[in-house]
């Protein structure tokens, strides 16, 4: 089965500035893919052109067979996509039910109101005007807007931006439901513990360019990447007391000489690529000697380490060589 | 589901010739219906549309009411001079200048990339806001002709002349109006950049006075305004009919209008 979106060497100059320079990505039916990265790293530009809001300067796009910069497919290709833009955009004085009955009439065979309304929540608010909505209950009715026309592709521009952590967690809830219910979403976020939460895969872009792609637990050789167990010594010990074999405990700063490091305000770091046993270890001889390790904490590098270091200005230059597409 | 969808789509596909043309019609009297839906819910946009003509021609009655046929008014009595006066107006404030102002509103607000979003095509859009201006000016020079009774100006006796120079001066302010919405970027502009144009227009073109000067008759002649309240005074006033040639440089200027609109009409509130 081909893929819901192939972008491939998309490019877009707004005059000199390069939005998008080099991006390419595939999404598949039913996936969840996020594109992830800073403002300004060109996501809303790549969704926006492929929504058929903006024209490309170079490159190719395919969304669902058809090509996005197409007129004479542009009405087509509405019919099967719904989108939920990043400002909430609904006349204030309609009802919600009259918000989305509206909509409705515009597509050959729109989802049944009633149904929609259910779906996103406001079940119980249908007579309700839109300007008397709180905040988030206008961000479901947006929702459900791009939803009443039964897409088979969604787009969320920065769906969560200003959500409390609950309500945040209800959206992510209720954009896995509909992938479960065979939606392809396609979403935008600079919020990498949304990427974590929602995407099957996150493109990761910088500058322009797509810098990592891949599973978020994976992004940027995440995975291979070694554990860093850290914590403080009390006064009278040192680093080299430590009973970790000295091949297991390269120092974080001087990693060639084995020994573990002793940062600056005498936080000890160990990096290993076997965290249980080292911790056992490293527990068990403090223990002995009735010591304790204080602020003692195993992490990998987190999604945001990686990202912080992908899209860094250096990382940006090298960016053509990282990119795997 | 995704199959139960992809049949839904199926069968929801026009099958028959001339489906077509009955679900674009089912089309453009939904979006008509929902444009006055939010029209008439919003109580600033329908008071002020309404209730400023009404007012303005009390006022022009308070002033001005006792003046009878008079040669400073062109044979007319004042009243009758300012009735379709003020009618024009009228049509040009909910035409041009509240639809310019509306639709940069919501361009900056994004509702007009949110409709573009849909497959509801353009024009579709565009008819349902000129069916909504042309009902709006319909009710606002009903109200204006029953208010000038008042003060003793007979009902006109061309309806359908009236009728014929309305729809055509509200479809070409509506170009107009689109037109000024396409070339002005954001939404706080707007009204000034409307009323700008229109307010010295209106002035040279014996809106609120007669204007006894031969050259600008023969220039604002060639603007909007004057040939659109020349059009409605003669059928209000004058038992005349239908005035082909006001109607012709008006309807020139709706095209241009027209031209600019579809030239630079832009559904995102950000330039590309």
């Amino acid at each position: 089965m081909p893929n819901a979106v192939e972008v491939s060497g998309l490019r877009k100059s707004y005059g000199r500035v390069h939005a998008v320079r080099d991006v390419g990505f595939t999404v598949g039916y039913g996936e969840i893919v996020a594109l992830l990265g800073p403002n300004g790293a060109g996501k809303t530009t790549t969704l926006e052109i492929l929504e058929g809001f903006r024209s490309r300067d170079g490159g190719t796009a395919e969304v669902l067979g058809y090509d996005p910069g197409e007129r004479s497919s542009a009405r087509e290709l509405r019919e099967r996509t719904g989108l939920v833009l990043q400002d909430i955009a609904v006349e204030p004085y309609l009802t919600v039910r009259e918000t989305i009955a509206r909509s409705a009439g515009y597509y050959r065979a729109p989802r049944d109101v009633t149904e929609v309304i259910g779906l996103v929540g406001l079940a119980g608010l249908e007579r309700r005007k839109v300007r008397s909505l709180s905040g988030g209950q206008k961000r479901r009715l947006d929702l459900a807007l791009g939803l009443i026309g039964g897409p088979a592709l969604l787009y969320l521009d920065e769906p969560t931006t200003g959500f409390d952590p609950a309500a945040r967690r209800d959206a992510w809830q209720l954009v896995r439901g509909l992938r479960a219910a065979g939606l392809t979403v396609l979403l935008t976020t600079h919020d990498m513990d949304e990427a974590q939460a929602l995407a099957d895969r996150v493109v990761l872009l910088s500058g322009g360019v797509v810098v990592a792609a891949g599973e978020p637990a994976a992004l940027g050789g995440r995975e291979a990447e070694r554990a860093r167990i850290s914590f403080r010594l009390p006064d009278g010990y040192r680093a080299a007391d430590l009973p970790v074999p000295s091949h297991s405990v390269p120092s974080h700063s001087v990693p060639s000489h084995g020994v573990p490091s002793h940062g600056a305000d005498g936080v000890v770091v160990v990096e290993t690529d076997t965290p249980t046993q080292a911790l056992h270890r490293l527990t068990d001889w403090a223990i002995t000697r009735g010591i304790a390790l204080t602020g003692l904490t195993v992490q990998r590098p987190s999604l945001e380490d990686v990202y912080l270091e992908l899209t860094s200005e250096g990382a940006s230059a090298r960016a053509p060589e990282r990119s795997t597409r | 589901m995704t199959t139960a969808v992809a049949a839904r789509r199926r069968s929801g596909r026009p099958a028959v010739p001339g489906a077509g043309q009955r679900s674009n019609l089912r089309l453009l009297a939904h979006q008509v219906r929902y444009e006055q839906l939010s029209f008439w819910r919003n109580p600033q946009s329908a008071v002020f549309t309404f209730v400023f003509p009404v007012v303005f021609v009390i006022i022009m009655g308070a002033l001005f009411g006792g003046i009878g046929k008079n040669s400073y008014f062109g044979g007319l009595s004042a009243l009758q001079y300012y009735v379709p006066t003020i009618a024009a107006l009228s049509v040009l404030g909910s035409c041009y200048g509240q639809l310019a102002v509306a639709l940069a509103a919501r361009r900056q607000a994004g509702i007009l990339k949110r409709i573009r979003a849909t497959p509801l095509p353009a024009w579709a859009y565009f008819a349902g806001l000129l069916a909504h201006c042309v009902l709006v000016s319909v009710i606002d020079i009903a109200l204006i002709v029953v208010v000038g009774r008042l003060y003793g100006v007979p009902f006109p006796s061309h309806w359908l002349a009236i009728m014929l120079t309305l729809v055509l001066g509200a479809a070409s302010f509506c170009a107009l109006g689109v037109a000024v919405a396409s070339v002005i970027s954001n939404a706080e502009a707007a009204p000034a950049v409307a009323q700008l144009v229109l307010f010295p227009l209106m002035f040279i073109s014996g809106t609120y006075l007669p204007i006894n000067s031969a050259l600008l008759n023969r220039v604002s002649g060639w603007l909007p305004v004057r040939p659109f309240n020349e059009a409605l005074t003669g059928p209000f006033a004058r038992h005349a009919g239908v005035d082909w040639r006001n109607l012709a440089v008006l309807a020139a200027w709706g095209a241009v209008g027209a031209v600019v609109a579809v030239r630079r009409f832009r559904w995102d509130p950000r330039p590309e």
